[in-house]
């Protein structure tokens, strides 16, 4: 597992040559953006209930076959799989972001996800949809362009808007899992 | 490679958890002393190949010796010091760990290598580093504790 940090050493180690200035410019942003990271972390953290069950709620309603019998959300053992499977791949988003690193999310999440899905018959269209939602609820609470409760009022007001950037990092975490399971 | 986020992520997913708040404390605390360790990375990786002849200098100043053997502890030394430049980057040990000190009792005794002439050079580095000519205190205090490991390790 690599974080920001780790891979900028690795790929330094790769040349035999010492981290000098011009490859501590990036790690050093990383650093300076160290608070926004951590907000946006929280942002899945303190939400994971709502971002997992909404989404796999979100897909059922679309499907409504799936919970009848015969449907793969059918009986309520194999939703409920479905709904940690939602669980899984959020945490292993929130350590990639935090990592600033996608290793953690392939080597322990994505690495052979595919497979077991087709093994497991798991209709791979669902599942991209429900990640797909989540997706868009993660970056909405992160940005606090969601509607309802925003997430840093009155504790840390404005952080929101300042979450772009690392909004769109954890969206590229999302099309990850999308592009590996697709 | 284990460095404190690393560390971190590890031992939650082993739990099977979200990163917790006194995770994410711990992550702040290592950002926090990161602008020091950036600092002992960038001056070091600057000035590696004075300090690695500098050092070899010392040395080899007693006595007469070879001229490839000089050359050989000078490679090495400076092998060391850009493993401790990377670990000064990752904020672990990490880097020196796996790639400069597994193994390295074993291939010291199969080569017969004397380990105390590394030994005095890394220590003539650690007393030489200037406050604040060559690094800020923090800085300095970051790079001196991983020459000691290294020091430690190798003897």
């Amino acid at each position: 597992m690599l974080d920001a940090f780790s891979r900028a050493v690795v790929s330094a180690d790769a040349k035999g040559a010492p981290i000098g200035s011009s490859d501590l410019v990036a790690l050093r942003k990383y650093v300076a953006d160290a608070n926004k990271r951590i907000d946006a972390t929280l942002a899945i953290t303190q939400n994971v209930s709502c971002i997992a069950a909404d989404a796999i709620a979100g897909m059922v309603c679309e499907n409504t076959g799936m919970t009848q019998p015969g449907g793969n959300c059918y009986p309520t053992r194999r939703m409920a799989a479905c709904l940690r499977d939602g669980e899984i791949i959020l945490r292993y988003i929130s350590y990639a972001l935090l990592a600033g690193d996608p290793s953690v999310l392939d080597d322990r999440c994505l690495n052979g996800l595919k497979e077991t899905y087709t093994a497991l018959g798991v209709p791979i269209a669902g599942a991209v949809r429900a990640i797909g939602i989540m997706k868009a609820a993660t970056i909405a609470i992160m940005t606090e362009t969601n509607s309802g409760r925003k997430m840093f009022d009155g504790i840390n007001s404005g952080s929101g808007a300042e979450c772009q950037e690392i909004a769109a990092e954890a969206a590229s975490y999302f099309d990850r899992v999308i592009n590996a399971i697709s | 490679m284990k460095s404190a986020v690393t560390t971190v992520v590890t031992s939650a997913d082993a739990a099977g958890r979200f990163p917790s708040a006194s995770d994410l404390e711990a992550v702040k605390g290592s950002f926090d002393r990161a602008a020091a360790r950036m600092e002992a990375a960038e001056k070091l990786a600057s000035g590696i190949d004075k300090v690695t002849a500098d050092a070899v200098d010392a040395v080899y100043q007693k006595g007469s010796y070879d001229q490839a053997n000089k050359d050989k502890c000078a490679r090495d030394i400076h092998h060391y010091l850009r493993l401790i430049n990377y670990c000064l980057v990752t904020g672990g040990t990490g880097p020196l760990d796996e790639w400069g000190i597994a193994g390295m009792r074993e291939v010291i005794r199969a080569q017969l290598l004397p380990t105390a002439a590394y030994i005095e050079a890394f220590a003539h580095i650690r007393d030489r580093v200037c406050i604040p000519r060559d690094m800020s205190p923090q800085a300095a205090a970051e790079f001196k504790a991983l020459l000691d490991y290294l020091i430690n390790a190798l003897s």
